[in-house]
């Protein structure tokens, strides 16, 4: 046997089954809901092969006018979703930057119990810590009594069921997301560089924008993506938190699969929740890709 | 007495002497700094460090690792802050101010530049602080890459460049902004020694032609002596003595910067009116005070043809030889003095291992430490 050969059969060997796992099991159900969400809703819940391109027609702009005229509120809530999934992305990262500073500069010791401490709300249900967060917002709540055990407010203010209670949900869930990439690259920081600048006559914040922003570029796009992502496509914290009241396009999708029985219109939205997506990550590689180049 | 007071005239730059009374580059006056150690303790730094610069010098500062002289640098540039005393440069003092305000730039040790900016935002970036016009700065950067050697390389990436490149470019982008002062921080220690050499001589020529002054800290004696126009010797804190190379290597003050700086055999030695006694009953005629001393010989003094006149001899077995091709060294056992070095020229017959031989040294001008041997 050639060793050219032998490698080949070597690299099938170790890579034929995890290939075959992911095209089946991932880009199946993919490919599923893609050629679903062309077809016609069934009586009764699933699908009747009949090309669709209403569930579409729906979201976008054009409806079918027999049963229904267009309504734009799909359209709303996705834009909802954007801007609370955006609004996360920027508490996560105001939280996240100056403690992956504060942690990075620690001794090794206590560095690692830190990040420990980042990752240990991993270890608990998320659905238990999100019924913590009612138990802390709602009106006869920790945070309630406690400003009016200050006196700063006469009755109870209402954040539960409100954006802010959605955005502070989804904050939470995500910071270990954001923290890692960030630390990552704020840890890597060459602490001679920040010298250097302030030795060529920079003040702090010149230092910042010029140097350790950039620097650190990297980890907080990283870290922006792999928390927009979930956080847009998120149904159980704005179910938990935001009730009926903060609908994500999460929680559309799972209402019309579970509830609405409308199977393609679901798999529709999901493709819309997966362009977008897909649009943003296409952005940020060329922009990468832009930055290596010059 | 400073050590400004006996620095001695000949080695003032060139007409220096007639010019009015400038402000001195850089002066520090009884800098005292210590730092807490994480068990608890307190590690003194500096401990009351007085220098000051004559003119536009280069000052090297010379020392084991932890003898205070990077702490020395970061205080001038602004990093550190003085526990007690001062620092003025040009004449007004600095002490208080942070290190972006001060008129000095530094080269750091591994460079420190900015990976994610071309070589001529590098350059230019203390102009780009300083809000400068952009066709200013690209003029300068144009200038300072031309003064190091980089002429056209505005455009490459820092990831580009060579180390002996990217050390250019942190001298340029030090000296862009014109300071008063440039200092050094081992910015040799990372490059091989050919390139080192090289950076050595240039790096002297151009402090001569840009007229400011260098504070140079090194642990390397070598590179000390090639450069320096003063060279001061820090230990435990302190300045153990500051003067030119040839001064400090020739008449040592004391036991640590004799051995700091280059080979050295130290004899004990008894003083007593007048002459010196060494413990195997040789002597010498010496004008140092009666008592304890101890006699520097280096090893280049010694040779194996007896010189002229009154001499002092040492016999002893060969232990160990290097060939170093312009030099032979040696380690010559001797009864009475222990292991000492000789350097001997290559040419003349060739010494062999465990043969005996004995050495001679001139016994005029022999410069006596006054500390006891140890």
């Amino acid at each position: 046997m050639s060793l050219a050969r032998r490698k080949l059969l070597q690299l099938v060997g170790l890579l034929g089954v995890p290939t075959v796992f992911l095209l089946i099991f991932f880009f199946g159900p993919l490919l599923i809901m893609l050629v679903y969400s062309f077809l016609t809703p069934g009586l009764y819940g699933g699908v009747d092969w009949i090309f669709s391109h209403l569930n579409y027609g729906r979201i976008l702009g054009w409806a079918d006018t027999r049963y229904e005229k267009f309504d734009p509120v799909y359209i709303a809530i996705f834009l909802r979703s954007l801007k609370l999934a955006a609004l996360t992305v920027l508490a996560s990262l105001a939280v996240c930057y100056p403690a992956a500073f504060w942690i990075s500069r620690m001794r090794p010791g206590m560095r690692d119990f830190a990040i420990f401490l980042v990752t240990l709300p991993f270890f608990v249900s998320l659905i238990v810590r999100l019924f913590a967060w009612v138990l802390i917002l709602r009106p006869t709540g920790f945070l309630n009594q406690g400003l009016m055990g200050l006196g700063l407010t006469g009755g109870p203010i209402e954040f539960l069921y409100t954006d802010f209670a959605v955005i502070l949900g989804m904050t939470y869930v995500f910071i270990p997301f954001m923290f890692l990439p960030l630390y990552g690259s704020i840890e890597k920081l060459d602490m001679a560089q920040i010298e250097a600048s302030s030795d060529l006559g920079a003040t702090r914040f010149q230092t910042f924008r010029k140097v350790i922003l950039p620097a650190t570029l990297p980890g907080i796009v990283g870290g922006s993506i792999i928390t927009f992502i979930p956080a847009l496509g998120n149904f159980i914290v704005p179910s938990v938190l935001g009730g009926a009241k903060v609908l994500m396009i999460g929680n559309l999708i799972e209402q019309q699969f579970l509830s609405a029985r409308n199977w393609p219109f679901g798999s529709a939205l999901a493709m819309l929740v997966m362009s977008a997506v897909l649009v943003l990550l296409i952005a940020q590689f060329r922009l990468a890709k832009k930055e290596a180049q010059s | 007495m400073t050590p400004f007071d006996t620095y001695p005239a000949g080695l003032l730059p060139a007409g220096s002497q007639d010019r009015t009374p400038m402000p001195s580059p850089l002066e520090i006056i009884d800098a005292r700094k210590s730092f807490r150690t994480p068990e608890g303790g307190t590690m003194t730094a500096l401990d009351g460090i007085s220098l000051k610069l004559a003119s536009a010098e280069f000052v090297t500062l010379l020392g084991p690792s932890g003898c205070g002289k990077t702490t020395l640098l970061r205080t001038i540039s602004g990093f550190e802050t003085l526990d007690a005393g001062e620092v003025l440069i040009d004449g007004s003092a600095v002490t208080q101010m942070p290190a972006h305000r001060r008129p000095v730039n530094t080269v750091f040790q591994r460079y420190a530049l900015f990976g994610h900016m071309s070589v001529a935002r590098n350059v230019g970036y203390a102009l780009e602080i300083a809000g400068r016009d952009k066709r200013e700065i690209r003029t300068r950067v144009g200038e300072m890459l031309e003064l190091v050697g980089l002429a056209g390389m505005e455009k490459r990436s820092i990831q580009q460049l060579s180390g002996g490149q990217q050390q250019r470019v942190a001298l340029a982008r030090a000296l862009a902004a014109k300071p008063k002062l440039l200092l050094l921080d081992e910015p040799l220690s990372a490059l091989d020694k050919n390139l080192r050499q090289k950076m050595q001589q240039e790096l002297k020529a151009l402090q001569r032609e840009l007229g400011i002054g260098f504070i140079f800290v090194t642990h390397d004696q070598e590179e000390a002596l090639t450069m320096s126009d003063r060279i001061a010797v820090l230990a435990h804190g302190q300045i153990q003595q500051i003067g030119a190379p040839t001064e400090l290597y020739q008449t040592p003050a004391n036991l640590f910067t004799a051995d700091f700086l280059g080979e050295s055999n130290l004899l004990p030695v008894t003083v007593t009116s007048g002459r010196g006694c060494l413990p195997d009953g040789q002597s010498f005629a010496t004008p140092h005070a009666p008592g304890e001393a101890t006699l520097l010989l280096r090893p280049e003094a010694l040779s194996v043809t007896p010189p002229d006149g009154h001499a002092l001899s040492f016999t002893g077995t060969i232990r160990e030889t290097y060939y170093t091709g312009t030099d032979h060294q040696i380690a010559l056992e001797t009864p009475a003095h222990g292991t000492m070095h000789a350097l001997l020229r290559s040419g003349g017959a060739l010494p062999c291992l465990g043969s005996e031989i004995t050495l001679y040294a001139p016994a005029q001008g022999l410069h006596l430490i006054d500390e006891a041997a140890p």
